[in-house]
């Protein structure tokens, strides 16, 4: 089912948790709300639910205004980052839940249940009560119980985030297989980039509960709406200067690089790790720079640099090999730089 | 060793100052009257009598007043749990406007900071207009209201411990409040309710004060006052009161042993979470 928020807002006493969120969601999409803690995503994600209030604006699940339906009566399914199992029924139970509250016939339960299990490979846990799970199988579990029925919607509070890294990059490559499978809206609340990338076909990034963009993960990290996403999706993030435009050349204490843009005297120019070569020998038009760091990540190499008082992040191959306060000197990928207003931070 | 044996010569004295006065008065309820006021008292070679039982139980009304402790101690039990667990539910869940619901909570605690005499005299007098004394019924009410502050902080605490999450889970999954509630959160607090409940039957079973004031008739009369008017002016009849006392200790003792297991979970509810 489609969904839409609608000049949505909530307040806690003083405090604006969600301000004027607009947001519509097509059906069968898989939306994911990206920010830090305290952005107001899960706050959004708990009135579509129905377990927090909407304190104005209005929200709707196809053509329907839910605001004021109590949350039993939304139809929708939600994994919480608890996964909120119920601790006194073994997992056929807590999987059969939401069926036996809808005084579903019990054959029909337990095939329903079976076929879930087997979808979800976790048969052999029917028996067994959820503290006797491990974490990994826990989620699984709380995803089982979200899709043995076909609600209107799956929300998702960072699921993922209670599990070790390993198990999440599975887990996180299965929920994406078992959306495209079932084909139903979901809703996605997380604060790590890298889920929202991987899983979303649009991603709405939030910060101070203000929706900042929303659009598909490539025009996210390719066309950022203002400084904030730029920095927020990303890893590493990307690297902001502050300097000025004169002659067809951005000009910062020690940096240098032409672009083409119009003169200005304050411009902050962004640009991804990916973007700056790092090299060991001086050549034509190279910026100099000074070694901070370097950590090999297995397959690349961070290169944490210093350039005047400037801090740059840049990705060199696995090979690349540098001392601590060894010079070095910089390649930057002019035509892939991004500009922001320095005072807005809006995309220029 | 030696710290060990030290543990069962404290244990052993906390034993014996709890159990002294149950044995004493077992002893007497076996004793006969001769034996009684015999100086030393004879401690364990005495001929054995059930003499005072047979008063008490059968010349006597203390089997009326066994059934009235066990019906008043039992329905104003299950009374002040049902009425305190859902005011705890509301309690510890819903936020109440200008505060209400912490004030609600310590007002609902005050209401045992006085002395239970202080409202002796009142309860009598409404009792009276009610035409409530020597009725079961006065002694029924009384106890729930005295219990309720009790529950509620109980279960309040115990509610407390269940994570929001697991009943927004149910809401999710279709269910409403009140099947929340009975499907998810009170199976969860079940050990504590059977905690409360088991203090909740202690202090109406052995509760004197009220049912001194609120009752005199034979029919309407607990155990303890009925074992308490054994002392009149003339005689104190230890051997009826030791017998009746003994009786009354054994509901007691056997329903707190049945409930042992979730006595002990109750009580250490918040030590391990589930």
């Amino acid at each position: 089912m489609s969904i839409k928020f609608e000049n949505v807002t909530k307040t806690f006493g003083d405090t604006r948790v969600v301000d004027d969120l607009s947001l519509e969601i097509d059906d069968g999409e898989f939306v994911v709300l990206l920010g830090p803690s305290g952005c107001g995503k899960t706050t959004t994600l708990r009135m579509l639910a129905g377990l927090e209030t909407v304190t104005t604006g209005d929200i709707y699940i196809g053509d329907e205004r839910i605001n004021d339906v109590p949350t039993q009566h939304r139809d929708l399914a939600m994994v919480f980052q608890s996964y909120a199992l119920y601790p006194h029924m073994t997992i056929a139970e807590n999987i059969a839940y939401p069926l036996r509250v809808r005084k579903l016939d019990k054959n029909e339960r337990a095939k329903r249940v079976n076929d879930v299990a087997a979808m979800l490979e976790i048969e052999s846990l029917l028996d067994r009560k959820p503290r006797q799970l491990s974490g990994g199988e826990r989620q699984r579990v709380a995803l089982a119980r979200a899709i043995v029925r076909e609600p209107r919607a799956y929300l998702m509070d960072e699921p993922l985030s209670n599990l070790d890294a390993r198990l999440r990059v599975q887990m996180r490559g299965e929920l994406k297989r078992l959306q495209h499978q079932l084909g139903t809206t979901t809703i996605y609340v997380t604060h790590d980039q890298a889920e929202a990338m991987t899983l979303a076909s649009r991603v709405a990034v939030m910060k101070r509960g203000k929706l900042q963009q929303f659009d598909t993960p490539l025009n996210i990290y390719n066309h950022p709406a203002n400084r904030f996403v730029a920095e927020f999706v990303g890893s590493p993030s990307m690297n902001f200067i502050d300097g000025r435009i004169d002659g067809g050349v951005f000009m910062s204490e020690l940096i240098r690089i032409p672009v083409t843009k119009e003169n200005t005297n304050q411009i902050t120019i962004g640009i991804r790790p990916e973007h700056i070569r790092v090299l060991n020998e001086p050549q034509n038009g190279a910026i100099a720079a000074t070694v901070y760091v370097t950590e090999l990540m297995g397959n690349e190499t961070f290169v944490f640099l210093t350039v005047g008082n400037n801090r740059l992040i840049a990705r060199a191959p696995a090979e690349f090999r540098a001392d601590v306060e060894s010079p070095v000197w910089l390649r930057i990928v002019a035509d892939k730089a991004h500009f922001f207003d320095t005072r807005t931070g809006l995309s220029i | 060793m030696k710290h060990r044996f030290s543990k069962y010569v404290a244990l052993s004295v906390a034993l014996a100052a709890a159990l002294a006065p149950v044995y004493w008065m077992f002893t007497i309820s076996l004793k006969s009257e001769i034996d009684h006021f015999a100086s030393p008292p004879p401690w364990f070679n005495f001929t054995p009598t059930l003499e005072h039982y047979y008063e008490a139980f059968v010349t006597r009304s203390f089997g009326q007043y066994l059934i009235t402790s066990a019906v008043v101690a039992v329905i104003s039990t299950l009374c002040a749990l049902v009425l305190g667990t859902f005011a705890a539910y509301s309690l510890a869940r819903f936020r109440l406007p200008y505060n209400l619901d912490s004030r609600l909570s310590m007002w609902i605690l005050s209401t045992r900071m006085f002395p239970a005499i202080v409202t002796a005299v009142p309860l009598f007098l409404m009792m009276r207009d009610l035409r409530l004394l020597n009725t079961k019924a006065a002694l029924i009410i009384v106890y729930t209201a005295f219990n309720l502050p009790f529950v509620v902080w109980m279960m309040r605490g115990f509610f407390d411990e269940v994570p929001r999450d697991l009943e927004e889970a149910a809401l999710v999954d279709g269910d409403s409040r009140m099947g929340a509630l009975f499907r998810v959160v009170l199976p969860l607090v079940a050990p504590g309710l059977a905690a409360t409940a088991v203090f909740c039957l202690i202090v109406s079973w052995n509760e004197f004060l009220f049912a001194l004031v609120l009752t005199q008739t034979d029919a309407s009369m607990t155990l303890p006052v009925g074992i308490a008017g054994r002392v009149t002016q003339y005689e104190i009849k230890w051997g009826v009161m030791s017998a009746a006392g003994a009786v009354a200790i054994v509901p007691i003792l056997v329903f707190a042993m049945a409930m042992q297991k979730y006595l002990v979970r109750g009580l250490s509810m918040g030590a391990v979470k589930g």
